[in-house]
């Protein structure tokens, strides 16, 4: 069954507020809602390691509010409802009066909390509001990790199935259907998009190259989120040149059963995060790869990086992110980068979930400074950055593109405007999709690229066009 | 009322500091047993030097002010500065402390003890106006938020009375035995309140940890609302 989900809640100034959802869906029936809700916390405690993490926290939450004050949402919305530890606070409400003795005994003496159907709807409300950027975690004296705990109200939701249609069927695609992605790119149609790129870097660069799949034993397995195949030709392509500027063309791979680092599970569910994981990791198996090599993309990165290790264990592959492997190759001179090519101003977006943790933040400044004369960063920049507005799987649901335009990514517009930038780097596939509709959005004078489309200018292919070459070919095609 | 006094100094405070004592003891004991025992196998990959250095990078919060954050940051860290110090240093407790443990610790002077302490019942009454009279503040904060803001100011303004009782409108026995009580009404609720983040500062910043979910627990969850155990194709 679907339907569209009716919030009530308070808004900023007081009184009701209705809201329609229809990017939510209720595949069961609305019935028992609070029960199957309980049910799902009871046995999600049970079975996964989030109570000591909720006891933890619902024992020392200090409710100071300085997570309000980092928030781009809150700055830009001022609804109250969007201030982390309130939507925190939900959770562990439910969680101190239904799974702890306190809670149970304090129901005796006082009028308790009460799980309603209203009270869920909220949750599918506020904890689709959330893009789990984690700056808030930044700003926490004590550490809470808001994000955290919102992808944690996301999972019990969605086992009460309430989760955003987009994430659905993409997951259900990944995991069930016939292509095993999550854009329903057939084998067929990822052959054709590898001959044009084939096809376009030997006449960009002046290289006859056939694109690597199904290569058995090869150092790198390549993934990179699958819409890259099809929305992002520049950015595969700046992938490729490096690859083999560098002299490791017969050294990947892409494989041909599953050639798709999304993992929409990061987001709200640990079932499909797990799975999707899994799926990567038995291609790799299959292909007897060595290494993971992930694309540009930020959520993509994080999902192999931080979750291989958590779920495979001794199976794990090691996960290198491309600008950490096009970084190495550029410090180990295996390619060089003609700093003459572009000569815009050019600022970096850092994707939240590689620059949060701190990971992948000097990798690609590195990388820019080396072949970009006018590099201006943000700020904040690295792990303070702010999100793009369109995380935690937002920018997925086309029916939130309004409020992800004029809540969720307005701050970010206007840092961009601030630092006067011509182009935009934005090396994660949903950023970047972000980024590009609140530019046409704010009609920003700038342009929202992949770090490899800028490579691509500027890299020098041994026996190929020259840069400059390339450069006035490049001029003419734009007239 | 001496033998309240006295009653409130000897057994009680024996009995009510080994509450908190024992029961913050039990606080870290169940984060080491969730860290080696549930979590022993998947901890290799966790940063731990860096989580340590954010720590300590907390308790001095100097860089991590932000705009719109100055005047509660500075607040919460003064009340914070006072909270551990004054009940450690003043001459008064330097003497039981000396007394209870055999210890020769250093005191606080006097003047500077009574600036702390004046220090801190200001903050603590300034947090307690930003909670109560900003939107922001107020919708987070639960009843137990503003009862515990009393209960660290009872100690500190009965102690502050006890300690001038020249200027103090009320009899010393009165605030000293308020003082000795209000403290040890303190110890009991430390490890059963949100005070406990007295010994859980380090540990609440461990979601690193956290992160690191329970391999197949997602399959478990999904077959025991299912009824069928439900397979990737």
């Amino acid at each position: 069954m679907e339907s569209a989900t009716v919030i009530q809640s308070k808004s900023a100034k007081g009184g009701p507020r209705n809201h329609v959802f229809p990017y939510h869906l209720l595949e069961t029936p609305s019935e028992n809602l609070v029960d199957r809700f309980l049910e799902a916390f009871a046995w999600v405690l049970e079975y996964t390691d989030y109570r000591p993490l909720l006891d933890t926290y619902s024992r020392t939450t200090a409710k100071c509010n300085r997570c309000a004050v980092a928030c781009p949402i809150l700055l830009a919305s001022g609804d109250p409802r969007d201030i982390p530890c309130y939507r925190t606070n939900i959770l562990l409400d439910i969680y101190r009066r239904y799974f702890t003795i306190d809670g149970w005994v304090k129901s005796r003496f006082t009028t308790p909390f009460e799980l309603t159907e209203d009270v869920i709807n909220e949750m599918g409300d506020v904890f689709y509001r959330c893009t789990v950027c984690r700056r808030c975690t930044r700003s926490c004296p004590l550490g809470f990790d808001h994000g955290l705990i919102t992808r944690l109200g996301r999972y019990l939701l969605s086992l009460v199935g309430i989760a955003p249609k987009a994430l659905q069927v993409s997951v259900e695609e990944q995991l069930h259907g016939e292509t095993h992605n999550t854009s329903k790119v057939p084998q067929k149609g990822l052959m054709d998009v590898l001959s044009f790129l084939s096809e376009e870097m030997d006449e960009r660069l002046g290289v006859e190259l056939e694109f690597p799949t199904d290569k058995v034993g090869r150092d790198h397995v390549f993934f990179c989120a699958v819409s890259d195949y099809l929305m992002e030709p520049d950015t595969l392509m700046g992938n490729a040149a490096v690859l083999y500027a560098a002299g490791d063309w017969d050294r990947w791979t892409i494989g041909l059963c599953n050639y798709d680092g999304i993992n929409y599970g990061l987001f709200y569910s640990d079932w499909h995060l797990e799975n999707i994981i899994k799926q990567l990791v038995s291609e790799v198996e299959r292909l007897r790869g060595r290494n993971i090599l992930i694309g540009e993309c930020g959520h993509a990165s994080r999902a192999a990086h931080d979750f291989i290790p958590t779920f495979m264990g001794k199976r794990a592959p090691p996960v290198l992110n491309f600008m950490e492997y096009t970084l190495d190759c550029l410090e180990r001179g295996k390619i060089s980068l003609d700093p003459g090519i572009v000569t815009e101003r050019v600022t970096y977006h850092d994707p939240c979930n590689i620059a949060r943790s701190g990971w992948i933040v000097e990798q690609p400044r590195k990388i820019l400074r080396s072949f970009i004369p006018d590099f201006v960063d943000m700020a904040p920049r690295g792990q303070d950055n702010f999100c793009c507005g369109g995380g935690g799987g937002l920018v997925s649901i086309d029916e939130m593109h309004e409020y992800r335009m004029e809540i969720a990514g307005k701050v970010k517009a206007e840092q961009i405007a601030r630092t006067g930038a011509e182009i935009v780097v934005a090396p994660c596939a949903n950023c970047k999709k972000q980024l590009k509709e609140l530019v046409e959005h704010y009609e920003l004078p700038c342009k929202v690229m992949g770090l490899h489309d800028l490579i691509l200018q500027a890299i020098e292919i041994p026996g190929g066009k020259s840069t400059a070459e390339r450069k006035e070919e490049a001029a003419l095609f734009a007239i | 009322m001496d033998g309240w006094i006295q009653f409130a100094k000897g057994p009680l405070f024996a009995v009510t500091f080994l509450v908190m004592v024992l029961g913050l003891a039990r606080q870290i004991g169940l984060q080491i047993y969730l860290l080696t025992v549930r979590k022993g196998k998947r901890l290799k990959d966790v940063p731990w030097s860096s989580m340590a250095r954010e720590t300590l990078s907390w308790t001095i919060p100097v860089r991590h002010i932000e705009p719109g954050t100055g005047v509660f940051s500075a607040a919460s860290f003064l009340m914070h500065i006072g909270i551990i110090l004054v009940p450690l240093f003043l001459v008064d407790h330097v003497a039981l402390w000396n007394q209870l443990l055999g210890t020769n610790l250093p005191a606080l002077p006097l003047g500077v003890a009574d600036v702390l302490a004046l220090l801190t019942i200001a903050c603590a009454f300034l947090l307690l106006v930003y909670r109560s009279f900003i939107t922001r503040h107020r919708l987070v904060s639960r009843p137990s938020d503003y009862l515990l803001l009393v209960a660290v100011l009872l100690p500190f303004i009965s102690g502050t009375m006890a300690s001038h009782p020249a200027v103090s409108p009320f009899p010393w026995e009165a605030m000293m035995l308020t003082h000795i009580l209000s403290a040890e009404l303190l110890f009991v609720l430390t490890p059963f309140t949100k005070l406990a983040h007295v010994v859980l500062f380090f540990f609440d910043r461990i979601s690193a940890v956290h992160w690191q979910l329970r391999p197949g627990a997602g399959d478990k969850v999904a077959q025991a609302l299912t009824g069928r155990e439900v397979k990737i194709s």
